[in-house]
């Protein structure tokens, strides 16, 4: 029990390590501006009334400590800043943008879970016959495909060629669910590559599993086919795909910056792809952090999980 | 079956990375700029969003995103080696924990997350992309290289070397070097893949080249407001990415054998095969 409690103490560490670390590398951007900061940020309005709002607002005259320290500070308490353009706080931004994004992720993660583990479990049930050789190679084939370019393509056919989906969200707001069509194409660009590796790897996990010996002997007992695959194969493969999952969220955030500019919905990717476009510094840093502390947590609380589940396994901390 | 999957990859990937790397040779001076979004008038596929021959963009637009990617992994590797080996050949754990440490601590950010966020800062251009997508894959690969060669380093044949007075660089790069290099291959195509992922979806965001650059990438980007009259412009720069993605996954995997999910199922299956050779 020990190897547990300082498993957990270690990977808690980690953790924290890692947050501290986005941090500090999110605030190291301001400093990596070259020259004045403001000058740089001003870029096609250089105006010294705009030059002196810009170093007003991220308090450029101080000392990079007391900004780190003011800033951090402010984070704790849930203040994320204000943006150069607009002058509105950050945590606006984040607020307005928030919902579509978190509905995209909640539906591709809902319909994730069953759809890889129901694939790869079908291909282990089928090793090396039809049903897995197609679904091996179509998972292996689609994984590494860029989401903008299936989705553009998908657009093509199914929204121009067939009509069948609206081609973009546009027109929608943020009131996606009135709009259940307009989803569908953005889901399912999202899924297509969090499907094929989770899939591979339940796959691959319930394969070994079920070629263990303690499977041989649960069949020798006269246990029933699917007790043995559920209940005693589907557990130890569920280890490396639960990280897996978690890993996935790396993609999601990637994937749902790409889909949001796509199909031109206004969810958190497209606050971020507008505040790089227009250089708002203070927007982009808020976003990052939460982006990256979100990424660290899920990424802790899986690997607790994932260690939970299979110790022996020696899960990286 | 694997000799089926390697014909199968090499006809997904053939079209795309000729064109990506003779294209430029046969594309020939551009003509007059025309309208935009046309089709026909002795152009093939059309014209794009400022009235160039689509067909001459696509045999440009290959090259930057095949070059980009091959140069972000090889970059990658080349400090990844190092600090990998050296973490797994170390006796001196501080030294070992000073190297692999941080890396850890980086593989919690996203990828695109860090590229966007050097993106607001710089302007990079083709090389400064290169340079973001090989240190966002150094955490990752020096991880893989650092665990495959302590596996490596722990053999008895590392023992006898020692003990035989071979000198470190013999021990590190003849004999551990040797032995990870299968490992490194089944990585180096995973790496690959994504890689070319993480290129071509930066170009689409416009991260690293020029907004009217010759890039399958920014082409299906820049297009996307002409694909009701013009699909073609957006639809064959976006099916070569589709190709050239699947077909190095599908020829990598086929050319290991499917080694690499078992790789990350049991290596220790592989460690006991390879001590008997």
């Amino acid at each position: 029990m020990s190897g547990l409690r300082s498993f957990v103490a270690r990977r808690l560490l980690l953790g924290a390590a890692q947050t501290v670390a986005v941090v500090l590398l999110v605030f190291a951007l301001t400093e990596a501006l070259p020259g004045d900061a403001a000058v740089a940020l001003a870029g096609d309005q250089p105006d010294p009334a705009r030059i002196a709002a810009i170093r007003e607002t991220m308090h450029l005259d101080k000392p990079a400590y007391e900004r780190l320290a003011d800033w951090a500070t402010g984070l704790l308490h849930g203040d994320l800043g204000t943006s150069l353009v607009s002058g509105r706080p950050v945590g606006r931004y984040i607020a307005d943008g928030f919902g579509p994004t978190l509905l995209l992720a909640t539906l591709t993660l809902a319909l994730l879970v069953p759809l890889g583990f129901g694939l790869g479990v079908l291909a282990a049930r089928h090793e090396g016959r039809l049903a897995d050789r197609l679904i091996s190679s179509v998972t292996l084939a689609v994984y590494a495909v860029p989401e903008f370019a299936l989705g553009v393509l998908l657009v093509t056919v199914l929204a121009l060629q067939l009509a069948w989906l609206p081609p973009t969200a546009v027109g929608y707001g943020t009131d996606l669910l009135g709009h259940p069509a307009a989803l569908v194409l953005p889901v399912l660009v999202l899924l297509a590559r969090p499907v094929c590796s989770l899939s591979r790897l339940v796959r691959a996990g319930m394969i070994d599993a079920l070629a263990s010996p303690y499977v041989a002997q649960a069949r020798r007992y006269g246990i029933s086919g699917p007790r043995v695959r559920y209940t005693h194969a589907l557990p130890n493969a569920l280890a490396p795909a639960v990280q897996q999952l978690a890993r996935t969220v790396d993609w999601l955030l990637c994937g749902v910056i790409v889909v949001e500019a796509l199909y031109v919905i206004p969810g958190l990717g497209t606050v971020l792809l507008n505040a790089v476009a227009e250089r708002d510094v203070p927007v982009v840093q808020g976003l990052a952090v939460v982006f990256g502390v979100l990424t660290v947590v899920i990424n802790l609380g899986a690997d607790l999980v994932a260690h939970r589940l299979a110790p022996r396994a020696g899960v990286a901390a | 079956m694997p000799t089926g999957r390697f014909a199968l990859g090499v006809a997904v990937i053939a079209v795309p990375l000729l064109i990506a790397l003779l294209g430029p040779v046969f594309a020939g001076q551009p003509g007059p700029r025309a309208a935009s979004f046309t089709l026909g008038g002795g152009h093939w596929l059309g014209t794009d969003f400022v009235g160039r021959d689509v067909w001459q963009q696509v045999l440009h637009g290959g090259r930057p995103v095949v070059l980009t990617a091959l140069a972000a992994t090889a970059l990658s590797y080349l400090v990844a080696l190092p600090v990998g080996l050296a973490g797994a050949l170390t006796h001196r754990r501080w030294l070992e924990e000073l190297l692999m440490r941080p890396l850890d601590v980086l593989l919690a950010v996203p990828s695109l997350l860090l590229i966007l966020l050097a993106a607001t800062v710089f302007s990079p251009g083709a090389v400064g992309l290169a340079l973001l997508v090989a240190l966002v894959n150094v955490p990752d690969a020096a991880r893989i290289v650092r665990a495959a060669a302590a596996e490596a380093a722990a053999r008895p044949a590392v023992e006898a070397l020692r003990m035989q007075g071979e000198t470190w660089w013999r021990m590190a790069v003849c004999y551990v070097g040797r032995s990870i290099l299968r490992t490194l291959a089944a990585d180096a195509g995973t790496r690959l893949t994504g890689v070319l992922y993480l290129v071509a979806t930066a170009a689409f965001l416009g991260v690293g080249v020029a907004p009217d650059a010759a890039d399958w990438a920014v082409m299906v980007d820049r297009n996307r407001t002409g694909l009701f009259v013009q699909p073609w412009a957006v639809v064959v720069p976006a099916l070569l990415i589709v190709a050239l993605t699947m077909g190095t996954n599908l020829l990598f995997d086929a050319a290991l054998g499917g080694d690499r999910g078992r790789n990350a199922a049991g290596p220790r299956r592989r460690a006991g095969s390879e001590a008997r050779s």
